[in-house]
């Protein structure tokens, strides 16, 4: 049971003072001057820890059943409450909710993919990245001279860039959508969103004598052949696509691996490395230099892993990730912050969700290779915290932890005995995965507890629970069953490419792009429309929202969508009109299906989820709270994340930017 | 705006010439132009489109 803070000990804390600020008085009780100009200046400390998918059911019963002891601890000292979300409860929307203290009319960011209205194609959300527009050919090579760019997509200002302007300093670790980061001079590093070298969310190779055994149009990976002659393989590594070269070729690096005749151990020779790999085990991290033109390439970091000698040669090597001693692309500021990191630390993950889990999907990882390529991650997470700790004097500290996350998408089929994908032999090693996870976020938060001083105020936050991901809605099947969408051919089961290929769009009225966004296909709007803006698409929308919530699985007899959101009724702000119409909030144990986002319309309208990918958080928001954790009483009940904005502009005394629509959580 | 000369096989040209009198076009050049640039225009769109698709596709929530 917490208790709401004393004024007196808000004071005390350092907090008080800045919490009256902001309710207009320039002084704290101690005489403190609340608004200071640069870093020496304010004493104020706060950290927020952001461990991503963290679910309040499962951290309370574990709280409960005593295997949590940190948080119970921090609990007790303050406040555990759950962490209302986003609509829809996405990493980069819920984050974002947080980043700019607005729901998603105020940031943009509405799902992982949007699309293009003149095409229908798929589109990332966060992040655009645009070409050199003006170029030379010299014989087969094409010379930029202009710069491309990378544009974050993100609207609205950061909490961070504001605390700049008010002379706070902050440290902003891998906060998920804020690739590439925006500008500022405060330390910051991007996370989730940052691509591979490849450009994607991230591509593994895999050489193998065996590659009719792996799905050749996987997602998330490139399966090559190779063949062991005379105990040698010879390949090509595959990079990025050289757009110096008139046919933008990837770029290639070949290598060879030599394999011990008798014993289980092979060599690596690639550019200037030579290594060693027993089978089963990790390279540690590689640097390859891409060369596109003598005078132009690319550094890119990767782990290899020698998975089998032989009967089957097979070798697995990590996504190509940017490194960040010398960035292809910007992944922090300023730019020297990468480099001190890799100078202390060596080469790091920098892709947005390191852990490989399209590996681990599509067989090419197993759970317990997973498991160690993700301990790598929590375990630099550890220590880079640490760093950041030793140097952490004031303002504000926020780190991201990824695992939580990664680790429940994987391994709640082996946590949950009704699930599709439930195998008894591998969740007698593997149940207990998710719970192992919330202990090591437990031990991490303990370590934390243990360095701070009482004056730290401490945020523990999550950006959405967790749940079940049993069956799959195919939503552009339901559209098309609803006769709300047409193919070209009415007498065509299914469309399996992505795109909208063979949607008639002369007679289509609405479609589904992205994870849970359903667009009305306007006038005016979209290249191909064909309702009335206004009037006729609001009733459309709200016709269809309730058709929506009224479907049910006749599998289960449940309803498949707990809430189908109309977005004028849940955004404001200045990006709102940009917004779907509608945003499916799924019930419990349902997603949509994995082809459905890019714009393919199936035979089935639901399916079992038979994958890895077994748990997740696509559900209407009531049902998916984050958590949120703090060292002092919380006067709010019911807090969202961008509530936490607002706390920590009111924490430092700063009048809240008009754009942002929280309140803070200590405010009485 | 300098012009280039292509070949291009004579039945082939009289059959371009005989559909643009037909489309409308007031001469073989201005169809010939259009078709390409709309020709050109698809390609360059379903590169980009395959990138997209790969880049999409590392995302674990699709397939």
């Amino acid at each position: 049971m917490s208790h709401p803070i004393s004024r007196r000990d808000f004071m005390k804390a350092g907090l008080g003072a800045a919490s009256l600020f902001a309710f207009g008085s320039p002084r704290g009780a101690a005489g403190t001057p609340l608004r200071v100009p640069g870093r020496a200046a304010t004493r104020l400390k706060v950290i927020v820890l952001g461990f991503d998918g963290m679910d309040p059911k499962m951290t309370g019963r574990w709280i409960q059943e005593g295997k949590l002891p940190a948080f119970e601890r921090l609990r007790s000292m303050g406040a555990f409450r759950p962490l209302a979300t986003s609509v829809p409860p996405q990493s980069p929307v819920a984050w974002s909710n947080f980043i700019a203290g607005t729901n998603p009319g105020g940031h943009a960011i509405f799902d992982f993919i949007h699309r293009d209205t003149k095409t229908y194609f798929p589109t990332f959300s966060a992040s655009a990245t645009e070409e050199a527009t003006k170029t030379i050919r010299i014989g087969n090579t094409i010379f930029p001279l202009n710069g491309g760019k990378v544009r974050n997509l993100r609207q609205g200002r950061a909490f961070w860039q504001v605390l700049e302007e008010h002379g706070i300093p902050a440290t902003i670790f891998k906060i998920p959508a804020n690739y590439p980061p925006v500008p500022t001079k405060q330390r910051t590093i991007s996370g989730l969103g940052t691509p591979d070298i490849l450009g994607s969310y991230g591509t593994f190779q895999y050489f193998t004598t065996e590659p009719q055994e792996i799905h050749e149009d996987i997602g998330g990976g490139q399966v090559h052949q190779v063949y062991v002659i005379n105990n040698r393989v010879e390949a090509k590594f595959p990079g990025p696509i050289n757009s110096f070269k008139k046919d933008r070729p990837p770029v290639e690096i070949d290598f060879k691996v030599y394999l011990d005749p008798q014993n289980a151990v092979a060599k690596v020779v690639i550019q200037d490395h030579e290594f060693i790999l027993r089978e089963k085990e990790w390279s540690g991290w590689k640097r390859l230099r891409f060369s596109y033109i003598p005078t132009q390439s690319a550094s890119g970091i990767c782990m290899f892993y020698l998975k089998e000698v032989r009967p089957h040669f097979r070798l697995y090597v990590s996504p190509i990730n940017i490194d960040p001693a010398d960035a292809a692309l910007p992944i922090a500021t300023p730019e020297s912050y990468a480099v001190e990191l890799e100078r202390k630390f060596g080469p790091f993950f920098t892709k947005g969700l390191p852990a490989d889990t399209s590996a681990l999907d599509n067989g090419v990882l197993d759970d317990g290779e997973f498991l160690e390529q993700d301990a790598f991650v929590f375990e630099e997470s550890r220590a880079m915290l640490d760093y950041e700790l030793d140097r952490f004097d004031s303002g504000l500290l926020f780190y991201y932890i990824s695992s939580t996350d990664q680790r429940q998408h994987m391994f709640w089929r082996l946590l949950d005995e009704n699930h599709p994908a439930y195998d008894a032999a591998s969740a007698k090693t593997y149940g207990g995965v998710i719970e192992r996870t919330y202990k090591e976020a437990d031990a991490l938060l303990d370590h934390v507890l243990g360095r701070i001083d009482k004056d730290t105020l401490l945020l523990v936050m999550s950006d959405h629970g967790f749940n079940p991901y049993y069956r799959s809605l195919n939503l552009n099947t339901w559209l098309r069953r609803s006769g709300y969408l047409h193919l070209t051919n009415d007498f065509k089961q299914e469309d399996l490419d992505i795109g909208f290929p063979s949607t008639d769009w002369s007679r289509t009225k609405a479609y589904g792009v992205g994870l849970n966004s359903l667009y009305i296909n306007q006038k005016g709007r979209e290249a191909q429309g064909t309702v009335e803006p206004g009037a006729e698409t609001d009733a459309l929308a709200r016709e269809i929202a309730r058709k929506l919530e009224d479907f049910t699985d006749p599998k289960t007899g449940e309803r498949v969508v707990f809430r189908a959101y109309v977005a004028k009724d849940v955004y404001t702000g200045a990006h709102s009109g940009e917004a779907p119409e509608i945003i499916l909030g799924f019930n419990r144990g349902y997603r949509i299906s994995f082809s459905s986002p890019l714009g393919r319309v199936p035979r089935e309208i639901l399916e079992d989820n038979s994958s890895k990918w077994s748990g997740d958080h696509m559900g209407a928001a009531e049902i998916l709270p984050g958590i949120l954790f703090a060292n002092r009483a919380v006067a709010a009940e019911n807090p969202a994340l961008y509530d936490l904005t607002a706390t920590i502009m009111a924490v430092f005394g700063i009048d809240k930017p008009k754009e942002m629509i929280g309140t803070s959580i200590f405010k009485e | 705006m300098g012009n280039e000369k292509i070949k291009i096989d004579k039945a082939l040209v009289d059959k371009l010439r005989k559909l643009a009198e037909l489309s409308g076009y007031s001469s073989v050049e201005e169809f010939v132009t259009h078709v390409l640039e709309r020709e050109v225009a698809k390609i360059e769109e379903a590169g980009s489109e395959e990138e997209i698709k790969k880049k999409l596709k590392g995302l674990g929530y699709i397939s």
